[in-house]
C-alpha cells in the first residue's frame, strides 16, 4: 500500500496500514527531505510565540522526543515590520525556524492563527481573516499570508479558511466556502502557479483547508480541490472531527491534519478512528496548566484491564494533598525526564508555591504520555487490534479528565478572549491578608510565600509557636 | 512529638525573657563553657592577592567541593525559577539558596521529615545553603517585633500573636538538611538611626547564636554559620566579630548589609569584619549580588554572595553582560539577530554547532515577559554569567593579576570612562591597594 501521493515534491505521504481509504484508521508516515520523519497518526504539540509553553529549548531538545511543531503566523506580526521577516537564513533555512531558534529538522507547520484561537470580534472579510496579535486584533490579507509563507518558507503551510466565530447562517456559509475557495485557487496560484520561475516555486507543502460545514454546502469547492487544485495540494486541513467523513476517496490519500480540541483520550481515539493522520490536542498544554498529570496508556495495560473495580482515572491532580509526601514519580513506572527525577511531593509543592518548573515538569511528563499514546495507536492499528483495544480503553479508563482545584498560570492578553458584557473577573480579589501587610503581600507576589493556614497550621509546620 | 517539643520549651522561654540581662552580660564578658563545634566543611586556600585581600580557595562540603569566590543563585521556594535541576547544574552552580522562612510555610517541617530533607524534595544532589529566616520575617511582615525570646508577628492568615526562635529556625534547618545553614539574627536595617537599638541587635545576635549552637542537632553534617552584626558602626562590627569567632563555627557571615545604606559605608564594613575575621574559614557576605559589588567585596576578602537580583532581572528580560545589563523588552534588540552576548559560553548563547541552543536577542525579545520559557532561558545565561564571573576573579586571584582584573572589569562597563567609575569602588579599592585611575 506503499504510495507516494505528495504534490509537493518535498513532501511525501505513504499509507502503510489501513482497512479502507477514509472513515478508517491508518498509519501512515510523512516524510520531508532533511526532516525528521513523522510517524501518523500523530499529535503536533502548539506553540505559543514559537515555544511549547513552558518548555524551553534545551528541555525540549534534552527531554522530549517532540516531532513536528505547529506555529501561527498571528504569534509573529504584531507590527507591520516584523522582525520575523528579517531573520538571516540561507536559501534552504527557513527564516521562521531561524527565528523561534529551532533546529532546521524538526518539521514545521504554520498557519495564520495560534490554536486554538483566541475568537475575534471584528469580522473577516473577502480579503481577509480577524486576528488577535500581542498588541490587539487586525486583519490579515490573503495576499500577506501567502507572501508570509513564501518568506518564511515553514515545511507545511495551512491554507487560509474563513471561519465564523458562531453558528453560521446560510448567507454566511455562503460566504465561507467562496472566500475559502477563492483564497485557495490565489494561494495555490501565487505559490506554485504558471506564472511563477521555477526557482521562486515555493518548497513548502499546501494544506488545503476543508470547512466545517456540510459536504453539499462546499461541494464546488471540494470538486475543485479533487480537480484543479489536486496536484498543488499536499494535505487536508480539517476543523471539526465530521469532515473526516466528507473526504472525496480520490483525496483519500492526501494526510489530514485535524485542528480540533478533544477533550479526552476517548475523542482522540476516535478522531483516530475516523481518519485523522495529524492532531492537535490542546488538553495536553491545559492539564500541564492546572496541575494534572496524565495517566494513560494506550492500549490499557493487562493488569488494569483485570482489575474490573472502578475506571482508572486519565489523570491526577497534583494540587490535592494526597501527595504531599508521595515520592513516588507521577505515573508507576513513567520514563520520562520528570518521573525518572523528580516526584509527586515536589511537583505538588511547585504547584502549591507557584512556581514556573511545576509546568515545565508537567510538561515533560505529559508529552511523554502523549507520545506514548500515539506510539500504543499505531502499533494498534497495524496489529489490526485498533477497534477492540479503544473498547477496551473506554472500559478500563473514566470517561473524562479529572477536576482541577488550583490555578494554573497567570495568562497574557494574547491568550485571553477579549473583554465583554459579563465576563469573570481577570485575576480574583485577593482576600484574608491583614490590611497592614496587603500592601507587601502584593507588591512582591511571586517572591513571598503566603502560608494558607492558620497560627495553628503554622505551628504545626513548625515554622513557629502559638503565644 | 512535635506538640511534646514545644511544650517542653515553653518554661525556657519565660527563662530568657526573665534572664536576657545577666545572660547578655555573660555573652559578653566571661568565657562560658561552650558546646564544642564540628565542622563539616573543609577549606582550603590557594592563593591570596599580593596586593589587595582577596582569596581564591575551595570549600569542601558534604555535596560537593565548592570553588570560592562564589556567588549563590537563590531557589527560594526550592526550585530555581523555571529550571530543572539539570539545567542549573549545566551553569556550573555547585552551592545554591533556600529560604528557611519559605520552606518552612510551604512544604513544613513535617513534609521536610517525611521527604527526607530538601535535598531529596528538589532533587539535588549538590550543596545547599539555608538562611534563618530572619531577613523575611522582619521584611515581609510589618507587624513583626523582635523581642529576646525571638522574632513575634502575627500570623498573616487569622491574625494570632506567634513566636519564631532561634531553636525553631534551627530544628526546621535541620529538617530540611542544608549543608550550610545560619543562625537566627536580630536583623534591622542597616541605615536605622537607633544607635541602642543597633547595639543591641548586635548583642542578642550573638546570645541567639549560642542558643542556636545549643540547638543544632548535626553540626557533623550541617555547618552553622554566625552572622556578623553591628549597623554601619565600626567599633559594634569589631565587637561582634570577637564574640563570634570565639565560637568557632564554621564559615562567618556578615549580615545586615545591602540594606540600602551606602556603598562607602558597605566596603567600610567588610573591610574592618574582614580584617578581623581568620584566615582559614569562609566569609560569607549575605544579599549581595551586583557584579560591581561582588568585585569589590572579594578585594575586601569575602568570598560567598547570593543575591535574587540576577534571577529576578531575568524575569523582566534583562541580561547581565560585561557591559552592564540589556533591557531585552526594548525595542532596540527586535531585529538584533546576534546572541545576548557575544562569545558567552551558556546553553542560550552557545552556537548550535557547539551544542547550544544558539538564541538571538531578537528571539528573546520576542517572547521575554510573554512566555514563560524567556524567563527560564534568561535565567539560565544570568546564573552562567555570574558563575563565569567569580571563575575569572578566582583565576585573576590565582594568576595574580587581580588588580588588573578589576581595571578591566570597570573599563568594560563604563566603556574605557575613568570619570564615569563610581567613587565608592575606587575609593574602597583605594584602601586595599589598587588605583582604577592609574594607567595599565
Amino acid at each position: 500500500m506503499d504510495q507516494a501521493t505528495s504534490a509537493s515534491p518535498a513532501m511525501t505521504f505513504s499509507v502503510l496500514a489501513s482497512s479502507a481509504p477514509v472513515l478508517a484508521p491508518r498509519v501512515g508516515r510523512l516524510a520531508i527531505p532533511g526532516r525528521k520523519t513523522l510517524a501518523t497518526p500523530h499529535h503536533v504539540p502548539l506553540t505559543s510565540r514559537g515555544t511549547v509553553p513552558h518548555v524551553a529549548h534545551d528541555v525540549m531538545r534534552d527531554h522530549t522526543e517532540i516531532s513536528s511543531l505547529y506555529a501561527g503566523l498571528e504569534d509573529f506580526i504584531a507590527n507591520k515590520d516584523a522582525p520575523v521577516y528579517k531573520t538571516p537564513a540561507a536559501d534552504h533555512e527557513s527564516p521562521l525556524k531561524k527565528f523561534i531558534c529551532v533546529a532546521e529538522d524538526m518539521p514545521l507547520i504554520l498557519g495564520p492563527r495560534r490554536f486554538p484561537p483566541i475568537p475575534c470580534p471584528p469580522a473577516n472579510t473577502s480579503t481577509s481573516i480577524a486576528l488577535l496579535t500581542s498588541v490587539g486584533f487586525t486583519q490579515l490579507s490573503a495576499h500577506e499570508y501567502v507572501t508570509a509563507v513564501q518568506k518564511l518558507r515553514p515545511d507545511i503551510a495551512v491554507g487560509m479558511v474563513d471561519l465564523a466565530n458562531k453558528q453560521p447562517g446560510s448567507k454566511r456559509r455562503g460566504r465561507m466556502v467562496d472566500r475559502t475557495h477563492a483564497w485557495t485557487r490565489d494561494a495555490l496560484e501565487q505559490l506554485y502557479g504558471k506564472s511563477v520561475a521555477e526557482k521562486d516555486k515555493s518548497k513548502s507543502a499546501y494544506f488545503a483547508p476543508v470547512l466545517p460545514l456540510d459536504n453539499a454546502q462546499q461541494s464546488l469547492y471540494l470538486d475543485d480541490l479533487e480537480s484543479e487544485f489536486r496536484w498543488d495540494i499536499s494535505g487536508l486541513a480539517l476543523y471539526q472531527s465530521a469532515s473526516l467523513g466528507f473526504v472525496p476517496e480520490s483525496l483519500a490519500d492526501l494526510p489530514r491534519l485535524l485542528f480540533s480540541e478533544p477533550e479526552t483520550p476517548h475523542t482522540i481515539l476516535r478522531e483516530v478512528s475516523l481518519g485523522a493522520d495529524l492532531l492537535t490536542t490542546p488538553l495536553l498544554g491545559a492539564s500541564s496548566d492546572s496541575g494534572i498529570a496524565m495517566e494513560f496508556v494506550f492500549p490499557a495495560p493487562a493488569a488494569l484491564q483485570e482489575d474490573k473495580s472502578e475506571p482508572r482515572p486519565l489523570g491526577i491532580d497534583l494540587w490535592t494533598e494526597d501527595h504531599t509526601t508521595d515520592v513516588s514519580p507521577l505515573r508507576e513506572g513513567c520514563e520520562c525526564y520528570t518521573c525518572k527525577n523528580y516526584h509527586r511531593a515536589y511537583v505538588h509543592h511547585l504547584l502549591l508555591a507557584k512556581e514556573m518548573t511545576a509546568w515545565a515538569l508537567l510538561q515533560v511528563h505529559n508529552l511523554h504520555v502523549m507520545d506514548n499514546f500515539f506510539a500504543g495507536v499505531r502499533e494498534s492499528i497495524q496489529r489490526g487490534s485498533f477497534d477492540e483495544d479503544v473498547q477496551t480503553f473506554a472500559r478500563v479508563y473514566a470517561s473524562s479528565m479529572p477536576d482541577s482545584s488550583g490555578a494554573g498560570p497567570r495568562l497574557r492578553g494574547y491568550q485571553l478572549p477579549a473583554n465583554g458584557p459579563n465576563q469573570p473577573r481577570r485575576f480574583p480579589k485577593v482576600y484574608g491578608q491583614l490590611e497592614d501587610a496587603i500592601q507587601k503581600f502584593t507588591e512582591s507576589q511571586s517572591e513571598v510565600a503566603t502560608p494558607d493556614t492558620d497560627a495553628s497550621g503554622l505551628e504545626e509546620h513548625g515554622f513557629a509557636e502559638k503565644l | 512529638m512535635l506538640c511534646h517539643r514545644l511544650l517542653a520549651r515553653r518554661p525556657a522561654r519565660t527563662l530568657y525573657s526573665a534572664l536576657s540581662i545577666p545572660i547578655a552580660t555573660m555573652s559578653t564578658t566571661t568565657a562560658p563553657v561552650r558546646k564544642s563545634m564540628p565542622s563539616a566543611l573543609t577549606f582550603d586556600r590557594h592563593a591570596k592577592c599580593s596586593t589587595t585581600k582577596a582569596r581564591a580557595s575551595t570549600l569542601h562540603l558534604p555535596h560537593g567541593s565548592v570553588p570560592l569566590p562564589i556567588f549563590m543563585p537563590v531557589a527560594t521556594q526550592a526550585s530555581l525559577k523555571g529550571l530543572t535541576y539539570d539545567q542549573l547544574r549545566e551553569t556550573g552552580c555547585m552551592l545554591c539558596l533556600n529560604n528557611t522562612y519559605h520552606l518552612g510555610l510551604k512544604p513544613g517541617q513535617a513534609v521536610l521529615d517525611a521527604v527526607g530533607g530538601a535535598h531529596k524534595l528538589q532533587s539535588w544532589d549538590r550543596n545547599l545553603l539555608t538562611d534563618s529566616g530572619g531577613f523575611q520575617m522582619v521584611s515581609l511582615l510589618q507587624l513583626a517585633t523582635v523581642t529576646e525570646e525571638g522574632v513575634r508577628f502575627l500570623s498573616p492568615h487569622d491574625g494570632s500573636p506567634m513566636l519564631l526562635t532561634p531553636e525553631h529556625s534551627i530544628s526546621l534547618q535541620n529538617s530540611i538538611g542544608s549543608d550550610i545553614i545560619m543562625q537566627l539574627d536580630d536583623v534591622i536595617a542597616t541605615t536605622s538611626p537607633d544607635h541602642a537599638r543597633i547595639k543591641e541587635a548586635m548583642d542578642r545576635s550573638v546570645r541567639w547564636l549560642d542558643r542556636c549552637i545549643e540547638e543544632h542537632k548535626y553540626p557533623e553534617r550541617q555547618n552553622l554559620f554566625c552572622i556578623i552584626q553591628g549597623g554601619l558602626d565600626l567599633e559594634l562590627r569589631k565587637q561582634c566579630c570577637e564574640e563570634m569567632v570565639a565560637r568557632d563555627t564554621p564559615g562567618i557571615a556578615i549580615g545586615g548589609l545591602s540594606g540600602g545604606e551606602a556603598k562607602e559605608e558597605f566596603c567600610k564594613v567588610v573591610d574592618t569584619c574582614t580584617d578581623m575575621l581568620p584566615e582559614h574559614k569562609p566569609r560569607y557576605v549575605m544579599g549581595v549580588g551586583y557584579p560591581e559589588d561582588i568585585v569589590v567585596a572579594v578585594a575586601l576578602g569575602a568570598d560567598m554572595f547570593d543575591c535574587v537580583w540576577p534571577t529576578r532581572t531575568a524575569r523582566f528580560g534583562d541580561a547581565i553582560v560585561s557591559s552592564g545589563t540589556l533591557k531585552l523588552s526594548h525595542k532596540s534588540f527586535a531585529n538584533d539577530f546576534g546572541p545576548v552576548e557575544e562569545g558567552c559560553t551558556c546553553t542560550c548563547c552557545r552556537p548550535t554547532d557547539q551544542g547550544g541552543l544558539g538564541l538571538t536577542r531578537a528571539y528573546m525579545h520576542h517572547i521575554t515577559a510573554k512566555e514563560t520559557v524567556g524567563a527560564h532561558l534568561l535565567t539560565i545565561h544570568n546564573v552562567h554569567y555570574m558563575l563565569t564571573m567569580m571563575g575569572k576573579i578566582r583565576q585573576a586571584i590565582i594568576d595574580d593579576q587581580y588588580p588588573a582584573f578589576l581595571r578591566k572589569f570597570f573599563s568594560d562597563i563604563y566603556g574605557g570612562d575613568k570619570s564615569k567609575f563610581p567613587k565608592w569602588a575606587v575609593g574602597a579599592l583605594q584602601g586595599v591597594g589598587v588605583d582604577l585611575l592609574a594607567d595599565s
